[in-house]
């Protein structure tokens, strides 16, 4: 095991302090921010860390959301290193940049501390903010707590740079149960950051000696293939993402789980799926219900909701009878975002009927009832 | 000012454009577009949010300019520049960071982030091509839009005063600020280089008239004469303002003697968006250029 701190170094810090410090040790060149509780604390220590020379680069105090992620977008593109930091109504503000940068394949970070969704205005936790940008193109990572954020923000940097994966990624902590409650957290060293996150290489950038158009008037077929890239690296970042946290454990000693960590029984009765800070509380449930009930229980916890780990939850529906999925959000008119994405997991296993998804008609590609046709057929032929 | 002989050798040797791109013939955007990139030299990243710049470069794999382009939502041009100038800073380039805007993006929803941008006194050169409203989807007002004007969202001509967004960020103590206009390319030329080159690591901002025939309903034909009398008239005085000097530009300074100007009819009737307007609307709209030369003049030497 590598020696990742000073020896027996350990700081007092909240969740906000541990991912700013984070951040820190990646020297990101720039970070655009705006103010929003919970978050405002990340943001106020990377301002003081530009001022005092901790890292080299520009604080941008830009006067928006909107704002704030548009100038992350145009450092990202210009090569540089980028982050920034939002909640709740910060984030649902910046929501057309946040497309912006995850359809337009921009390496970045983003702390989300999440946060209630007014009305009526709430400033505590709920999953509402982080499901609201599922679809935007963007890895989210979850922390269960302290420790775990502060380990995560490296790896969001490093899994949204690599080439095979090369899109923006963010780190949800739990607003104030993480962000302002100050825990233990045995801090990276900057040589272990070092070595763990290579510099950023970007795969394009903006050369006037080399001039190219991002983002201009795309055509049906070449908007489809661009999408299809995107699919197709969201899907490497599920192994690439397992491998860092594999490495990660190596070196430091801190195994985090992969894309989902199980505690408990591995398999039994009931298996308790959650997410967040809240996962940490669910593994002394099941302590707790293993010594007193006769039932045998386990917890399972996402670490990742993009990509979702399919496969994994796919393994343990044959290994319990009963699921219980906790969410601190509610898709109105649904259910809760992720018993709707567990169902999906479980169907795939056991279902006696065929539901059988295509995508078709991206970005203007027409669709007349004769390609329909075609592909119906197609499907019951290949499912006979 | 530079000379129409070298203009036009530094624009065949620059080459900002390719034939063939999608704008409607006539287009003065288009010019204003090839005129200020010759006078950067190309030497230019070119952030643009959503507007008809947005279509003209060209479709799919067919690209028709010579300078990188970021094109980004309608909003956020100026931050998107911003991220890109700190970048550059960094690393000690010298390449201008330039948000190309319509007035709608400038004047209505990119109206906060432009002044954020403003305040900060980003290293970005913002130039908004005025062509009076949304013409991107169908010309529709925007705040830029002159009084009495018809658009598809003002049918009896609009009844409320135009933004001058120049003087707004004068009022922002904008160290450079400049208005040009499309017909005057050698003025726009020399406006481009001078913001680009004396005021290098602030903001400036340059607004060029440009008129769209579609959308004011011009035959392409007298675009040009539409342009160069909005000038003649007094409609649309180019001046110049240095760390808040102002100064009357040399082609509209004969105009600030109110004898010297032509009949705004000439100017009217040459656009089906003024036409059938009610004559008070009409009166209104003159009581409002009346106003820009009261206000230029308080602040001439
Ligand atoms: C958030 C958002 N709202 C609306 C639009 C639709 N839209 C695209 S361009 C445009 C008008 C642009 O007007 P202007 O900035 O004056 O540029 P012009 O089209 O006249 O060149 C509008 C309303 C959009 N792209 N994004
Ligand atoms: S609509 Fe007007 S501004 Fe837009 S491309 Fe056509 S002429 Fe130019
Ligand atoms: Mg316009």
């Amino acid at each position: 095991m590598l020696n990742i701190s000073k020896a027996d170094k350990v700081e007092i810090w909240t969740g906000n302090q541990a991912v700013a410090e984070a951040v820190i040790l990646t020297k990101p060149e720039i970070v655009a921010a705006y103010p929003i509780t919970p978050s405002t604390p990340i943001i106020q220590a990377l301002s003081d860390a530009y001022e005092e020379g901790r890292i080299r680069g520009e604080f941008i105090a830009v006067e928006s959301e909107h704002a704030a992620m548009s100038g992350a977008i145009g450092a990202s593109v210009a090569g540089a290193r980028t982050f920034t930091a939002t909640a709740s109504q910060g984030l649902l503000y910046m929501a057309e940049m946040v497309y912006w940068a995850g359809f337009g394949r921009l390496p970045m970070s983003m702390c989300l501390v999440n946060r209630a969704l007014a009305p009526g205005w709430s400033i505590w936790v709920s999953h509402e903010d982080l499901y609201s940008m599922r679809d935007a193109g963007w890895i989210q990572l979850i922390a269960k707590n302290t420790q775990e954020a502060h380990d995560l923000m490296i790896h969001s940097f490093r899994l949204s740079e690599h080439h095979d994966v090369y899109m923006p990624s963010m780190v949800n902590i739990d607003g104030f149960v993480l962000s302002h409650v100050a825990a233990q957290v045995h801090p990276l060293s900057q040589k272990f950051v070092d070595d763990f996150l290579p510099p950023f290489e970007p795969m394009f950038t903006m050369d006037p000696d080399d001039p190219i158009s991002f983002g201009a008037l795309t055509l049906p077929n070449d908007y489809l293939d661009l999408r299809k890239d995107h699919i197709n690296s969201m899907n490497n970042a599920k192994k690439i993402f397992t491998d860092y946290s594999n490495e990660f454990a190596e070196l430091t000693g801190r195994y985090w789980g992969t894309l989902i960590e199980t505690y408990g029984n591995q398999t039994g009765d009931v298996c308790i799926i959650s997410m967040g800070s809240m996962s940490e509380e669910v593994e002394e449930v099941v302590d707790e219900l293993n010594k007193r009930e006769t039932m045998m229980f386990g917890s399972l916890r996402l670490r990742s909701f993009r990509p979702f780990p399919t496969e994994e939850i796919q393994k343990i529906t044959n290994l319990f009878d009963t699921f219980i999925v906790l969410d601190r959000a509610y898709s109105l008119g649904s259910d809760s975002p992720l018993l709707t994405e567990i169902r999906n997991c479980f169907y795939k296993n056991r279902a006696d009927k065929n539901i059988i998804g295509k995508v078709i008609g991206m970005g203007g590609a027409d669709v007349n009832y004769k390609q329909i046709i075609d592909l119906v057929i197609s499907i019951i032929k290949e499912t006979d | 000012m530079v000379k129409t002989k070298e203009l036009v050798q530094i624009e065949t040797e620059i080459h900002a454009i390719e034939k063939g791109n999608l704008a409607c013939p006539g287009c003065q955007l288009n010019l204003a577009f090839k005129h200020s990139l010759a006078a950067l030299n190309n030497n230019a990243i070119v952030v643009i949010p959503a507007c008809c710049t947005s279509v003209i470069q060209g479709a799919g794999k067919g690209y028709g300019m010579h300078v990188p382009i970021f094109n980004t939502a309608f909003a956020s041009a100026p931050p998107v520049a911003s991220g890109i100038a700190r970048k550059l800073k960094l690393e000690n380039k010298d390449t201008q960071v330039i948000v190309w805007a319509g007035d709608g993006g400038t004047s209505d929803i990119g109206f906060a982030s432009l002044s954020g941008a403003a305040e900060r006194n980003e290293d970005i050169l913002y130039i908004m091509y005025n062509n009076q409203g949304y013409q991107n989807t169908g010309n529709q007002k925007s705040g830029a839009t002159p009084r009495g004007a018809k658009t598809t969202t003002t049918m009896t001509g609009k009844t409320s005063k135009s933004k001058n967004i120049a003087r707004i960020l004068l009022a922002q103590d904008v160290p450079y600020v400049a208005t040009a206009n499309a017909a005057y390319p050698q003025d726009l030329f020399d406006k481009i280089s001078k913001a680009a080159k004396e005021f290098k690591g602030n903001f400036r901002y340059i607004e060029i008239y440009s008129p769209c025939p579609p959308g004011w309903n011009i035959d392409s034909r007298n675009i040009v004469k539409v342009g160069k009398l909005a000038n003649e008239t007094g409609i649309w005085p180019l001046w110049e303002s240095i760390n808040g000097e102002v100064t009357l530009s040399k082609v509209s300074r004969r105009y600030l003697e109110k004898t010297n100007r032509k009949d705004p009819f000439e100017f009217f009737k040459l656009q089906g968006r003024f036409s059938g307007v009610d004559n008070d609307l009409i009166q209104q709209f003159m009581e409002d250029v009346e106003f820009e030369w009261k206000w230029l003049k308080k602040y001439l030497k």
